[in-house]
């Protein structure tokens, strides 16, 4: 088969047990995993297709088995828009299952310029080794002077030892501490700018005595139609530019739009949008990865205070959720202090505070006591105190740095029923970012339990629930000067999905408001199409910062995707083509967590008793969530049984037959 | 830069592209107390009115083209001796290691297309005469606000505040 225009060309595997670096040309590496790219496109889908052929059984994750896999797709560092997306795929070292994230900045371009469409790591280097990527030549060398340090001196370090002709050219890919230590829910970072965050790759490096993979890329990519890429990808900014509502205020508030605008978190007491304006960080620039004309990236510095001068290029909303949620304190400059703390330990600031949270509530109960904390008295809203227990953690300092490093899951095994018992939100061993799934807007919780890399909520963000929380609906339009029910009308109309979708998800004729927010009417529906969705432009890869229905009100949908993609490669593919792709994928993965963990209904399921309680606030204020039911539709809609497995039409209609000759499927 | 490389060779590509972004990220390379900063600058061709580049040229493959006033490359009389990067005082004549020729900014035939394609007029491509117009007026604008600042904040300059 002639390689389809918009790939780079080769795959790389290195095998760090024994030395070698193997490069092979695309349709070898087609061929051995049995990749139609057209089904499978890249990224996401081929991190599915790997693991599955070469990791059949469970492994240890922290083996060295386990991989490291860097998959860029067809859509990366052409000139399309938001191009400067990767994804990294690995067996969690926090669920044992699946694992990826998509990561930025512009490592996943160079990468591809270098000429790689997939990077492969195997086995584990005796001592500290960085991967070099010079181009075509491929080097692994020696660390040992750079294991230890953090994430931005290991940048600076390799940086000047690989020698950058200019600034920018060499990019590097590095695990920090917490990587190193095992921390299990370390992550690796690009550039000291976008991690694949919630993956465990970090962990994975560490394990391998991988500290960075280094890339420098000066090739090119073949485009099938350069002319009709470039227009259509200026008419679909263009276009994006005019429709998108809330694009204003993604200018201001990047992806903390939908929290600290949108939903005008917390539900209660000042919005985040006051408070942060309160707060006068001034934003001094926007930045972004390759070709994004919906910067996410803020450059702040904090003027005042015991942090003022530190500088931060980010600005995220998960940091700013866990900051309000699991350490207590709605500062924004320490939000900001964090996310450059987390950055450099390579820690998830997610997984580490929910463990932290949680580690106060269990002292709280006295179920761990100051013998376990190293003599520390354990309390929310401390900051000083929290990145003093941050690097403890990053470090495995001490008996309170090893019992959170381990994260929440192994720490209410550890513990016993009663702290069982108390677990915050956590689907797999996975915890999500805050403590209580009820909190917020159904879909976001749901897709913690569906999601196949553990209990967590990016791939089922849904602002379209977000946005229009009854308590506060009116919030988010009045930035944009339109009432809740006329951008709804407006974002109803603009958005690409075909209309009788429109009908399944919000009604007949399809009508949002406060009671489809409240309501399960067509959450277990959009669940699916969202969840298919995102697995689709994971693969292509781009970014779900542009995405309908994620992270934006309208944004680029599935038509867009295709248009543009045809223009690249050469396709033809359609608009069902394309999400037909996204939930091939989503099977794939459901099928290797089973396959290789046993993953079925019985594990969609939050640890623990809180979830299942009545909710104390928010759209489940005095009400159960009835997660069963809409598990069940949601399983019905997939075209799976009731245990939550694909049945054989299913795969059959997915081209994936032959996958039944692998594994065994009851019912 | 994608739009340049994708627009003039078919192919993208960064490091061929014809104007260079200098780029800073300050954050990546420093500890998490060291204060440093985030800068991009572009430059590319400056279509100079005495361009060195044309005049080594020992085959008179640079002309000028008088519709877009862009220097452009001849290639049929090219002969790759890389003369013309030596003669550029600002390294925008660039070779490409893979077509073994030099290339440089031509304007892309009067339309140029980073600049259509820029989603934040971070680039604009404006007559000579006029082009340090907006920029001194953005500078003019800035003044009086910082004069309005510090009059506000520490009544300086304040008429009121002047004792005779």
């Amino acid at each position: 088969m002639s390689l389809p225009k918009g790939y780079a060309g080769n795959t790389a595997t290195i095998d760090l047990t024994n030395n070698e670096v193997q490069v092979f040309p695309a349709d070898n590496f087609f061929r051995d995993y049995d990749i139609d790219p057209r089904l499978w496109i890249g990224g996401e889908g081929f991190i599915a297709k790997i693991l599955w052929k070469d990791l059949p059984e469970a492994i240890d994750p922290l083996g060295p088995e386990n991989e490291i896999i860097i998959a860029t797709g067809p859509w990366t560092a052409t000139a399309a828009p938001q191009a400067g997306r990767a994804m990294l795929g690995c067996i969690s070292p926090e669920t044992g299952g699946f694992s990826s994230g998509s990561f930025g900045w512009y490592f996943p371009a160079a990468m591809k310029y270098a000429g790689f469409d997939v990077i492969i790591v195997r086995g584990k280097a005796e001592k500290p080794v960085y991967i070099c990527i010079d181009n075509q030549e491929i080097t692994i060398r020696d660390a040992t002077h750079i294991w230890g340090k953090e994430t931005g001196e290991t940048v600076k370090l390799i940086r000047e030892e690989v020698g950058e002709r200019y600034e920018g050219e060499v990019r590097v890919f590095s695990t920090s501490v917490a990587g190193e230590n095992l921390v299990r829910y370390a992550v690796a970072c690009g550039d000291a700018t976008s991690c694949p965050g919630r993956s465990g790759g970090g962990t994975v490096m560490g394990s391998k005595n991988l500290k960075a993979i280094v890339v420098r890329g000066t090739g090119e990519i073949q485009i099938h139609d350069p002319r009709g890429l470039l227009d259509a990808s200026y008419n679909a900014a263009n276009k994006f530019v005019e429709e998108e509502p809330t694009l204003k205020l993604w200018k201001e508030h990047g992806s903390t739009t939908s929290l600290s605008a949108v939903a005008n978190w917390p539900l209660t007491g000042t919005s985040l949008a006051e408070n942060r304006k309160e707060a006068d960080i001034p934003i001094i620039n926007n930045a972004a990865c390759l070709n994004c004309f919906a910067p996410c990236y803020h450059w702040l510095q904090i003027k005042e205070g015991k942090y003022a001068g530190t500088r931060q290029l980010g600005g995220h909303m998960t940091f700013l959720t866990v900051v309000l949620r699991n350490i207590g304190i709605s500062d924004f400059d320490v939000w900001v202090y964090l996310e450059r703390l987390t950055q450099e330990l390579g820690i998830d600031p997610a997984s580490f505070t929910m463990a932290f949270s949680y580690a106060v509530d269990l002292f709280e109960k006295g179920l761990i006591t100051t013998e376990d904390t190293d003599g520390l008295t354990l309390r929310r809203g401390d900051e000083e105190f929290i990145w003093e227990v941050a690097r403890k953690t990053a470090y495995r300092d001490g008996k309170l740095g090893n019992l959170l490093a381990d994260g929440v899951a192994v720490m209410a095994e550890k513990l016993g029923p009663e702290a069982k018992a108390i677990i915050p939100q956590t689907v797999k061993g996975k915890p999500s970012l805050q403590r209580d799934a009820k909190l917020q807007a159904l879909i976001w919780s749901f897709g913690a339990l569906t999601n196949p890399r553990g209990g967590d909520w990016l791939r089922l963000h849904n602002v379209w629930e977000l946005a229009f929380l009854p308590e506060n609906r009116d919030t988010y339009p009045q930035y944009i000067e339109m009432t809740c029910l006329e951008l709804y009308e407006r974002c109803l109309e603009l958005l690409d999905m075909p209309d009788d979708m429109k009908k399944k998800i919000f009604g007949d004729p399809p009508k949002v408001d406060a009671d489809w927010v409240r309501g399960l009417e067509g959450k277990a529906q959009f669940s699916v199409w969202s969840e298919d969705f995102v697995a689709m432009f994971d693969a292509l890869v781009t970014c779900m910062f542009g995405a309908a229905t994620q992270f934006m009100m309208v944004g680029f949908g599935p038509s867009t995707y295709a248009d543009i993609l045809n223009k690249i490669t050469g396709w033809d593919v359609s608009y069902d083509e394309l999400m037909k792709v996204g939930e091939r994928i989503l099977n794939l993965e459901r099928l290797y967590n089973y396959r290789i963990k046993g993953w079925d209904v019985k594990d969609d399921r939050f640890a623990g008793k809180l979830a299942y309680e009545e909710g104390t606030i928010g759209i489940y204020k005095n009400k159960l969530v009835p997660w069963d039911t809409i598990l069940q539709e949601y399983y019905e809609l997939r075209g799976w049984t009731k245990e939550g497995l694909p049945t054989k039409e299913k795969l059959s209609e997915l081209q994936l037959d032959s996958l039944l000759d692998e594994v065994k499927l009851t019912g | 830069m994608t739009t340049c490389t994708t627009y003039n060779t078919g192919a993208t590509s960064l490091s061929k592209a014809r104007l260079h972004i200098a780029r800073h990220e300050g954050h990546a390379i420093t500890g998490i107390d060291e204060e440093d900063d985030l800068i991009f600058q572009a430059l590319t061709c400056q279509q100079c009115d005495k361009p060195y580049c044309m005049y080594v040229c020992p085959t008179g493959a640079i002309n000028r083209n008088n519709e877009t006033g862009a220097l452009t490359i001849n290639y049929d009389r090219c002969i790759g001796c890389r003369m013309c990067m030596a003669g550029c005082p600002f390294g925008a004549m660039r070779y490409d290691p893979d077509r073994r020729q030099v290339f440089k900014c031509e304007l892309c035939e009067g339309d140029p297309q980073c600049v259509k394609f820029c989603p934040t007029d971070a680039l604009q491509f404006l007559p000579k005469n006029i082009a340090n117009i907006p920029k001194i007026d953005y500078l003019a604008r800035r003044l009086i606000e910082l004069r309005e600042r510090e009059v506000k904040e520490n009544n300086v300059g304040d008429d009121k505040n002047v004792t005779t």
